[in-house]
């Protein structure tokens, strides 16, 4: 406005070029701000959304996985040492330190589950009532372990008195504390999907808002070195050429890092969190499942019900037909190729053990249901304990390869988005000074 | 005024992205879609699923499945439905959820999504009160047993625990009952939560709490709705905290046979 009253004699086009230089430098300004601030914007998405994923969710499915893991496995030992009676000396005394070991194991899950949990009112409620639940079991666990050393029986099903002891431990356990643990898990697999999804939908918004405001910027970088030329007849000013050259670069190099990133996002759930947790699912149901096959040894009264949940969770392992423990190990044996359904559908590598623990039980059971009780233990607490273990130890490889990748995803992700947090600070404001350095002498010469 | 379109660019864009953004909280046409959800529940199971005086249906499903939809913010609009079109209701569009005794298989998940188990039951025998004999499944043997249709529950004792019963065919349990109390069938077996809802209605029959195949009672839901039914998990969990689940199995079942002990959410069934 000055300007203009300054020079009332001057030509139109001549009192119009410093306003309008002031104008285009400021839209220049305006553009670049935009494109810094999505880019800003999308790398803190970014960074946020694998933070959840990779420093709590995923590390709270192993936690909660291996609570799950560690209680079923107490009740399993507390099962087995009431099978054994007063035989199996050393095996007795090998399974009641399993049992302290797990215990402790259990405790220690608990700890890192709650620490991981943050300030979701609901999982603390559940961790803590798994805490006050699981001093409870151990306080019947024990007395239904010392009872059972009193009785001194013979290897089988230990007197009534006991296993009404026990009937309340193991209540407790498979219908209060490892369903808690269990959907604590499956909570944290909710919480990756979701982040998963929003995280990647906004970035994707994001990316395609940089790409906008970014050809925003280029455009009105050379519409400003255009009317720098012309104006003033000079050449090319260098400030702005390079300005523009470095927004380009920084425009590539953003898209790039959000791209990457999205890519270690996608890898990190589908390849890495969703095996793991469908891992560690099947894991801790195969625990429970082994533990059903002693329980049905042990308590003649509930053997049907034990049946049922042993043939139940074969099932949602491994998927054939079946209406009863029987048919289900015939068809399991007669299947051809990959399983269509359940949680280990499509995993050949782990099948060879699934069919040799259900080849195993049902010679148990054929022993148990003929009279040979004492044969059906021994193959309980023998072979079937051994094919147990190879299983389990199958699938807990399969779970730490998954891992693996799992965390090789997330650090990718995180390089991603740090080159960009390193650099692009330093080039924002290069490209800034840049676009004023080269305007400024310009807008001198009105002055 | 030739400069206007590039100067109202950046705003423009600016705009356009918060739209985009703002846009993104309503997705699919799962259950949280809509701001109504119609379930389908029973309406011949007293206790469960039945028409009150009023002509309203009511009953523990019907209790929960309202707690449930208001945990997601909707109203709930009920369905009737038959325990052999607790499927078709989902794949025919005709509801969006079922709470109707509707237990867990592997084989229904190939057609239907599960959120829970709300409830863990066992399968269990209604006798008449007279009846001594029969004390678990292996007693039934050589009786006749009512077969409802839609049920599986005679095919299990049959199948499943090698039971060699007679399976007599029923419509529904209104007739079995009434053949039940006459002598013409000796036991009905299915879901507890069922028998002891029809054990409440007469003073002859008696629940034999025999606990023999744990059910697992979810909540159906079309398949790949998966963000409905994780909200669905997490208002179950909310039930059993909160102490709703407690005190409605209190009001529909403390005054019958079955038996409540163990209050505590049941280990859920997985989204995905």
């Amino acid at each position: 406005m000055t300007v203009v009253q300054q020079h009332p004699a001057a030509s139109p086009t001549r009192v119009n070029v410093p306003r309008r230089l002031t104008r285009m430098t400021g839209l220049t300004l305006a553009s670049l701000l935009v494109l810094f601030g999505l880019v800003g914007a999308a790398g803190l998405v970014a960074g946020d959304g694998m933070r959840v994923v990779g420093r709590d969710a995923g590390p709270q499915v192993l936690a909660t996985a291996g609570l799950y893991h560690g209680l079923s496995d107490m009740d399993a030992q507390v099962a087995d040492v009431l099978l054994m009676g007063r035989e199996y000396g050393d095996r007795r005394a090998a399974a009641l330190a399993r049992y302290e070991q797990r215990r402790a194991e259990a405790n220690q899950a608990l700890l890192k589950a709650f620490e991981l949990t943050g300030d979701d009112p609901a999982e603390r409620v559940t961790i803590q009532s798994v805490l006050d639940g699981l001093g409870r079991y151990e306080w019947l666990a024990g007395r239904a372990m010392l009872l059972d050393t009193q009785a001194a029986h013979a290897a089988g099903p230990p007197p009534e008195t006991v296993l009404k002891v026990y009937r309340q431990a193991t209540d407790l356990m498979r219908l209060e504390l490892m369903p808690k643990a269990y959907n604590l898990t499956l909570e944290s697999g909710t919480i990756v999907r979701r982040t998963h999804d929003e995280t990647g939908f906004t970035v994707r918004l994001l990316r395609d808002g940089v790409l906008a405001a970014g050809g925003l910027a280029l455009v009105v970088l050379a519409a400003l070195q255009v009317t720098l030329s012309r104006r003033f007849r000079r050449t090319l000013s260098p400030p702005l050429l390079t300005a523009t050259a470095l927004t380009l670069a920084l425009l590539i190099a953003g898209v790039s890092a959000l791209a990457g990133h999205s890519a270690a996002m996608d890898e990190a759930k589908q390849g890495g969190f969703d095996a793991m947790l469908t891992l560690s699912r099947a894991r801790a149901v195969a625990g429970s499942l082994h533990a059903d096959q002693a329980r049905y040894l042990l308590d003649p009264d509930r053997a049907d019900t034990y049946e049922h949940a042993f043939l139940d969770k074969s099932q949602s392992l491994v998927y054939t037909e079946g209406g009863n423990v029987e048919a289900y190990h015939a068809t399991l044996a007669r299947a051809k190729g990959p399983v269509r359904l359940g949680m280990l559908r499509g995993r050949a590598e782990i099948m060879k053990s699934y069919r040799r623990l259900h080849a195993t039980d049902g010679r148990m059971r054929a022993e148990h249901t003929s009279g040979r009780r004492a044969a059906a233990v021994a193959t309980k607490l023998g072979p079937l304990a051994e094919d147990y273990a190879a299983l389990d130890t199958v699938l807990a490889q399969r779970g730490t390869a998954h891992r693996a990748t799992f965390d090789r995803a997330v650090a990718s992700g995180d390089e991603a988005m740090a080159g960009l947090w390193r650099l692009a600070p330093f080039g924002m404001a290069a490209i800034v000074a840049l676009v004023v350095i080269g305007v400024w002498p310009r807008l001198r010469e009105y002055r | 005024m030739r400069r206007l379109p590039i100067a109202a660019l950046t705003p423009l864009t600016l705009l356009a992205l918060l739209g985009l953004l703002a846009g993104c909280g309503a997705t699919g046409d799962g259950v949280l879609s809509a701001d109504t959800v119609r379930v389908a529940v029973r309406v011949d199971l007293p206790g469960i699923g039945a028409r009150g005086p009023s002509g309203a249906v009511e009953g523990f499903d019907v209790d929960v499945a309202r707690y449930l939809v208001g945990k997601l913010g909707k109203k709930a609009v009920f369905v009737p439905v038959t325990a052999a079109d607790r499927e078709k209701v989902l794949t025919s569009g005709r509801a969006d959820m079922v709470l109707a005794t509707f237990s867990i298989t592997q084989d229904r998940k190939e057609r239907v999504l599960f959120a829970g188990p709300y409830q863990l039951s066992y399968q269990d025998i209604l006798v008449r009160r007279g009846e001594t004999r029969i004390k678990n499944v292996r007693d039934l043997a050589g009786r006749s047993i009512c077969e409802v249709k839609g049920s599986n529950a005679g095919q299990r004792v049959v199948e499943e625990r090698k039971v060699a019963a007679r399976l007599v065919p029923f419509d529904s349990y209104g007739p079995c009952m009434e053949r039940l109390l006459s002598g013409e069938v000796d036991a009905v077996t299915t879901n507890d939560v069922i028998l002891a809802g029809l054990a409440a209605e007469s003073s002859g029959l008696r629940l034999v709490n025999a606990q023999f195949n744990e059910q697992r009672t979810g909540v159906g839901m079309r398949l790949g709705d998966v963000e409905g039914c994780e909200a669905v998990n997490r208002a179950i969990t909310g039930m059993y905290q909160d102490g709703t689940a407690k005190k409605l199995l209190k009001k529909w079942f403390g005054k019958t046979d079955l038996p409540i002990s163990t209050v505590s959410v049941p280990q859920f069934e997985g989204c995905s």
